[in-house]
């Protein structure tokens, strides 16, 4: 099962990685809040707990990848529709993690600690 | 991923740490080319210098500007002939190109007294030009003419006029990228502020990162004025200098190329509050999903979904046509910046040709981590190459077309590989869903030129054949091709007009009512 589930969550870094762009904004500290929001508001619309666009500006933009993150997700990866609450909240957490250390804690990248833009 | 040590420069073994292949199974934290360091001496590069990031790339696409260099005429050569960032004020910007035309003796007795006149004279030329940008040069920088007080004394001396001074010499950064840097950040701290914008819509964007090369930016303008957003501002192709004082005013950064302007967004992040949207303007599916983000923001993706829906059913039979014939097709992705992130798994996907090589010239690690993480396995990605090392990479993958500056591409052409213009493009705009098609026309008009199948042959070896006729495109292109498919009446070779842009300009878009407006009007009645 556990093999199943690190397969699933690498087929949607995959799609991270080949599709999205905000994963890789030029700092560390952007990188953190970035993967934490929007995998996090990808975890609340996958659960259907978010029915409301934010009316914040900068989390409605992290909200608006989030949902288009979900939606690519379920057109090109049906089991995740199949999914429970559990499992769907361990998945993010291991993607969340993944995706921090391969564009943050592990990435080779000496421009991330840069302290200015 | 190890890295990939070129033949041609084990003399220059610092070279090794600029290029990996992307390995089976293996990811960025496993190896990543170093980048946006000073080029080792002995390795000739592609790069330009700082000065020319900053003005020819950035700034001199503003359109309603008098753009002088403060330097050798030499300085300004990128004008019309070697750029095609135009514009719909009749490429104002393109046709004009001013320098102060310092010489050795500006050098020993100082170059502000020229710089004034220069100024003074531009005005006067071009009296309904009230907007001018001046850069800062080499020769300026090193005698240390205080470009900023001549500029105050000018603007005292004519009311009315605003000029902008980018300090930006070519040495300042090992690239054209350490000028992008140093005149986003000049710009928002100088300028952004300075100008309080008419806001028409509930929807307000700046889009930055975007410098209509061949009118990309104006396609992407009709989608947006279909949609009803106002562009504030376009950073800065097409870009008015007014409305890139007021991009404070803006409610979502739209961002195309981060790798020249994100620093921009990011302190207009900081300051004001602004969020930064990453998009990709190229290829049906980053663009539509683009669109719809945007649509999403706002709370319109209807107004999205009807511009995707209507432009996918004209122009995808047109993609799919070009897609069956470049199916497997090897190509080298070398570019400046940007583009081999944007391009490196759309054209994978919806054109079908394999991307065997990215480069970069004055990327960083950044763009090569995004770029790297698009490309398939077995990938070779190579940062600020040199010629030897890009031939050499030609002769090991051989490539059937690389994707590169004019510099680099008639190197390819002599050893007989094809090239496309990736900066200026062949026959742009290769934004929008149109353009998309147009840039996969322009790789099969590369590819399957008849006039490279004969430049193919080496007269002093090869046997010249005198059986069999010349072969026209579709004669090579579709020799392997099933017939179900080249008989397909579903698809089709592109229809659109040569000017592909003459249809948008002076078009007239859909009103929709401001929920402001009802707002205001609701106020004031209960006022009445």
């Amino acid at each position: 099962m556990e093999q199943v589930m690190n397969q699933r969550m690498e087929q949607l870094l995959d799609h991270i990685m080949k599709k999205c762009l905000w994963q890789f904004h030029s700092r560390a500290w952007d990188r953190e809040r970035q993967n934490r929001e929007i995998i996090g508001w990808a975890g609340r619309v996958l659960l259907g707990e978010c029915d409301a666009t934010p009316p914040d500006p900068l989390d409605r933009c992290h909200w608006v990848d989030g949902v288009a993150l979900v939606r690519a997700w379920r057109e090109r990866f049906p089991w995740i529709n199949t999914l429970a609450v559990d499992e769907i909240r361990a998945l993010m957490e291991s993607l969340h993690a993944r995706l921090d250390f391969l564009t943050r804690t592990g990435s080779l990248n000496a421009e991330l600690t840069d302290p200015h833009y | 991923m190890p890295y990939h040590e070129f033949e041609v420069s084990r003399c220059i073994p610092e070279r090794k740490k600029h290029a990996v292949v992307k390995g089976p199974g293996e990811t960025l934290a496993d190896a990543l080319p170093a980048g946006y360091l000073n080029t080792i001496p002995g390795s000739i590069s592609e790069r330009g210098c700082a000065y020319c990031g900053a003005k020819h790339v950035i700034g001199t696409p503003m359109k309603d500007v008098i753009h002088i260099s403060h330097g050798p005429t030499g300085c300004t050569y990128d004008t019309w002939q070697t750029k095609r960032y135009i514009s719909d004020n009749d490429n104002f910007q393109l046709k004009y190109t001013f320098a102060t035309d310092m010489k050795e003796k500006h050098i020993v007795f100082g170059a502000e007294k020229i710089l004034k006149q220069n100024m003074l004279e531009a005005f006067k030329a071009f009296p309904d030009i009230k907007r001018m940008t001046v850069y800062q040069t080499c020769a300026s920088a090193l005698i240390g003419d205080d470009i900023e007080a001549v500029a105050q004394e000018v603007m005292e001396e004519l009311p009315g006029v605003d000029v902008f001074v980018c300090n930006s010499p070519g040495f300042r950064g090992p690239s054209q990228s350490g000028g992008h840097h140093t005149i986003c950040i000049a710009w928002f701290e100088n300028k952004v502020g300075t100008v309080e914008p008419e806001i028409t819509s509930d929807y307000v964007i700046n889009y930055v990162g975007e410098y209509n090369i061949q009118g990309d930016q104006e396609v992407m303008q009709d989608y947006f004025n279909t949609m009803g957003i106002q562009i504030l501002s376009t950073f800065t192709g097409n870009g008015s200098y007014d409305g890139l004082r007021a991009m404070h005013k803006a409610h979502l950064n739209v961002l195309e190329c981060a790798r020249s302007s994100e620093y921009l967004c990011n302190e207009l992040r900081v300051k004001y509050g602004i969020p930064r949207l990453d998009i990709d303007g190229f290829g049906f599916e980053p663009l539509g999903n683009s669109l719809r983000k945007i649509g999403l923001f706002f709370g319109i993706e209807d107004r999205a979904e009807k511009i995707i829906d209507e432009e996918t059913a004209r122009w995808k039979p047109e993609l799919d046509w070009y897609k069956h014939r470049l199916q497997g097709k090897k190509v080298c992705l070398w570019p400046g910046g940007s583009k081999l992130w944007h391009w490196a798994n759309v054209i994978h996907e919806e054109m079908g040709v394999d991307v065997v090589s990215v480069y970069t010239k004055f990327g960083h690690q950044g763009d090569m981590e995004k770029g790297i993480a698009r490309v398939e396995e077995g990938a070779l990605a190579i940062d600020d190459p040199n010629e030897l090392e890009g031939l050499e990479a030609m002769y090991n993958l051989k490539p059937d077309i690389i994707f590169t500056g004019k510099r680099p591409g008639e190197v390819a052409k002599k050893i007989r590989v094809p090239y496309l213009n990736a900066h200026a493009y062949h026959n742009g705009p290769y934004k929008g869903f149109e353009g998309w098609v147009r840039f996969a026309r322009d790789i099969y008009n590369g590819i399957y030129s008849p006039i490279h199948e004969l430049a193919k042959i080496d007269i002093s070896r090869d046997a010249i054949s005198t059986e069999g006729g010349f072969k026209t495109q579709r004669m090579i292109s579709d020799v392997n091709l099933p017939d179900e498919v080249k008989n397909d009446p579903s698809m089709r070779q592109y229809t659109g007009a040569y000017d592909s842009l003459a249809r948008l300009r002076g078009k007239t878009y859909p009103v929709f009512e401001r929920t402001g407006d009802k707002q205001v009007a609701v106020e004031m009645a209960t006022a009445e």
